[in-house]
């Protein structure tokens, strides 16, 4: 899902805001819905993120009668808090991580020093977390995605493995998710899809004309296009109102409730329950354990960035692949001197980004890609690795909407013309209802350097070590994306475009996808979590989100963090009734 | 009802585009001619900038976008949202453009003896100083903040009379019903119609 125009842009007005004026949004925060439990009182879980994973986990415990509080960074806005307003969400971090406020600092290579504004990284703070904000996007695994390592052999310069569940052990929650949550697709449609147990509970969504322009050259090409599953919804279901096309998806929240994030589907179920309190604007900074090196509860900021602890039994981490790791580092103490949960030394390591290359088409007839979700034709052809190619890696390819108006004015042109006046100002005019995009998502090998880690010196406006994110891609992740932007460009030349450009491929010093920090694996040696989520090294810590992934997919990983999470849940709810714990 | 609303929506569209392609241009510069240059303006216009600051932000921003038969920067109110910005969320900007825009000074000051301002300059001398410091972080500052003052929502002081999304041909109903393009009007694939 990386929005492509956000990484080009220079850094200006965007990555400095100011701390001191609260975004327009959130007019509604302060308002509390539902039960509130004391911190006196020692509730069964505590799960630190209400995003992807964590509200689907607090919905999973909370109707299974177990008390939860779940603790949120951001604020708990409602529906009508959303608008489409470009330069507060995008360039004033409306709803996702402040530079200014959660420092970040990146570097190549473990040699080098870290800096602020080196790189972006994005994750959404606010309830219901990356979930209200992706594209949407729901792509399962396939079948290859968990048993790589056995199926091609070791891949030099990578921690490449198998998972240790297969695709079979997770099909069931991803018809789940699908359900549960609300997706539209058309199952049987790709030649390349897993089995699945179900259909997909709605039809696909209108086909937009980057899509028919796509489908037209992948056949032409013998390639096998079909309709994009999306989590949103295509028609009412379960009482939500579905997608009026606005075209606000990549980033923004969704005014009408038709994007199927957790906090419009699963949080509001928790909610319901009586037994799931939703603690927003609360910021953990430590696990605490006892001297049995049991989890006893969470210390946080609260919004006045008062300190508090909130005592359990058991303590979930759903913070996302940044935050997870970040938390548990941070939680050292003298049975953890590493960090909570890090004997191993995983913790934090194997970080994916996902590959990406970008191409632009312009076509004679008008697009007006700006209308309706972002994607709705893709490809999985070049899904699998192929050793033919010399490399290791895959993808998926869709036709997509470029930006909005100011992030596409601002890098969506050729970088090789003029950036500014009057044959700028011309093709601004010219090219924007014209245009699409033929882009690329591929495969990041998991490679032990690539990391979140703490910051030896930076601190956030908590007076928190700031993460710090070390990263390079493999050689191989850069020729998959060079391989992916050549097919790219093949279908943009058979769609007719009558103009085309790419950004060049570089290696990356952006992402909103932070995956693999807290890899799953049997061996406490070598992963952080056994398969059913619970860390090796503390018997009620459980963590799953993002982190979980042992491999990062082909570039859309929110079905599957979400499918991990209803097996978790699922998994975790079994413990805690049999007093495994 | 597909097709009605179809039809309708293609004659919404081409009515919306029609208006504003047969706008006279003369027209379209007489509704923006209220809007006064921005040097000429009383110090209490601006909540951050100051008169000279703004010509000088206006100028680049006209240079940038410029005008020709369609709206540029200037009629579009950039500067505005370039002052409303600095005075509130851009706050931690001021620093960078005020020392930037004094750099650029100083260069016009060294090239054009006698001349202190940028906006003092004459254009064509303007596009080439700019030319020569586009790699510069303050030129990327000042282009960021015109493509936000431009196409950002009137709001935010810029965009006037959505100037920047007309031109481009952006609407902003934000609520739509397929066809949206010429390309998915031509066939029905997909959908649920």
């Amino acid at each position: 899902m990386r929005p492509s125009a956000i990484s080009h842009q220079p850094s200006a007005i965007s990555h400095q805001p100011s701390v001191s004026h609260r975004s327009f949004l959130g007019a509604g925060r302060l308002q509390h819905r539902g039960v509130r439990f004391s911190t006196q009182e020692t509730v069964d879980f505590v799960i630190v993120g209400s995003g992807a994973a964590g509200g689907i986990i607090a919905k999973e415990l909370s109707t299974a009668g177990l008390k939860v509080v779940v603790l949120e960074q951001g604020p708990w806005l409602k529906q009508e808090d959303f608008r489409h307003d470009e330069v507060d969400v995008i360039f004033r971090n409306g709803l996702s991580n402040d530079p200014a406020k959660t420092h970040v600092t990146f570097r190549k290579t473990e040699q080098e020093e870290a800096k602020e504004g080196a790189g972006q990284f994005i994750y959404h703070r606010l309830v219901g977390g990356g979930s209200v904000c992706f594209t949407a996007n729901y792509w399962r695994l396939h079948e290859v995605d968990f048993i790589e390592r056995s199926k091609l052999g070791t891949v030099a310069g990578s921690g490449l493995v198998d998972w240790p569940i297969r695709y079979q052990d997770l099909e069931p929650y991803y018809t789940r998710a699908e359900w549960e949550l609300g997706v539209s697709g058309q199952a049987g449609a790709s030649p390349f899809d897993p089995p699945r147990s179900r259909p997909y509970p709605l039809p696909p969504m209108p086909v937009k004309s980057s899509g028919v322009l796509f489908e037209r050259a992948a056949k032409k090409l013998g390639l096998h296009p079909f309709p994009a599953p999306m989590a949103i919804i295509s028609q009412p279901y379960r009482g939500r109102t579905p997608c009026q096309h606005c075209g606000y998806c990549l980033g923004f929240g969704c005014e009408y409730g038709a994007k199927s994030s957790t906090l419009f589907t699963t949080i509001p179920t928790a909610v319901a329950t009586g037994k799931c309190e939703i603690r927003s604007e609360s910021y953990a900074r430590k696990i605490e354990v006892n001297d049995r090196g049991r989890v006893t509860g969470v210390v946080y900021f609260d919004r006045d960035k008062v300190e508090q602890f909130q005592p359990a039994r058991a303590v979930v981490v759903c913070c996302n692949g940044s935050e997870t790791p970040r938390l548990l580092l941070m939680s050292q103490s003298n049975l953890f001197p590493n960090g909570l949960a890090n004997s191993s030394g995983v913790v934090g390591k194997y970080l994916m980004f996902n590959g990406y290359s970008a191409n632009s088409g312009v076509f004679e007839g008008q697009l007006n890609e700006y209308k309706s979700i972002m994607t709705t034709r893709i490809l999985h052809d070049f899904y699998e690795s192929d050793p033919k190619r010399g490399f290791y890696g895959g993808g998926g390819i869709d036709a997509r909407f470029m930006a909005y108006p100011v992030l596409w004015a601002l890098g969506g042109l050729p970088k090789d013309g003029p950036q500014w006046g009057l044959e700028y100002k011309h093709m601004l005019r010219d090219y924007y209802t014209h245009v699409m995009n033929v882009d690329g998502h591929t495969t990041s090998l998991p490679v032990e350097t690539n990391s979140i880690s703490l910051d030896p010196t930076v601190k956030d406006a908590w007076g928190l070590p700031a993460m710090r994110v070390t990263y390079r891609d493999h050689p191989d992740d850069i020729a998959t994306m060079k391989f992916f932007q050549a097919r790219c460009r093949e279908i943009l030349e058979a769609a007719g475009a009558k103009k085309m450009w790419s950004e060049p491929v570089k290696e990356q010093n952006f992402a909103a996808h932070l995956l693999g920090t807290c890899r799953m694996g049997d061996d406490p040696k070598s992963s952080v979590i056994d398969r059913y989520h619970r860390a090796h090294d503390v018997r009620n810590l459980f963590i799953a989100d993002g982190s979980s992934m042992v491999t990062g997919g082909r570039g859309q990983p929110t079905a599957t963090i979400q499918a991990l999470a209803f097996r978790a849940g699922e998994s975790i709810a079994g413990f805690a009734r049999r007093n495994e714990m | 009802m597909y097709s009605d609303r179809r039809a309708f929506l293609a004659l919404s569209g081409s009515a919306l585009a029609a208006i504003w392609l047969a706008a006279d241009p003369e027209e379209v510069r007489a509704a923006l001619r209220h809007a006064q240059s921005a040097a000429s303006r009383s110090p209490n216009a601006w909540q951050y900038l100051t008169p000279e600051q703004a010509a000088d932000v206006e100028a680049i921003a006209s240079q940038i976008i410029p005008t020709d038969d369609t709206p540029g920067a200037k009629e579009a109110g950039v500067v505005y949202f370039a002052d409303q910005s600095l005075a509130t969320w851009a706050a931690a900007q001021r620093e960078p453009f005020t020392s930037g825009l004094n750099d650029l000074n100083q260069q016009v000051a060294r090239r054009s003896p006698g001349t202190t301002r940028f906006a003092a300059l004459p254009a064509g001398q303007q596009t080439a100083l700019l030319h020569e410091v586009e790699k510069t972080p303050f030129f990327q500052m000042m282009r960021a903040m015109t493509f936000q003052g431009f196409f950002g929502n009137p709001e935010y002081g810029g965009n006037r009379d959505k100037a920047g999304w007309r031109l481009i041909g952006f609407d902003d109903r934000y609520a739509w019903q397929p066809p949206f393009g010429d390309y998915d009007a031509e066939v029905v694939t997909g959908g649920r119609q």
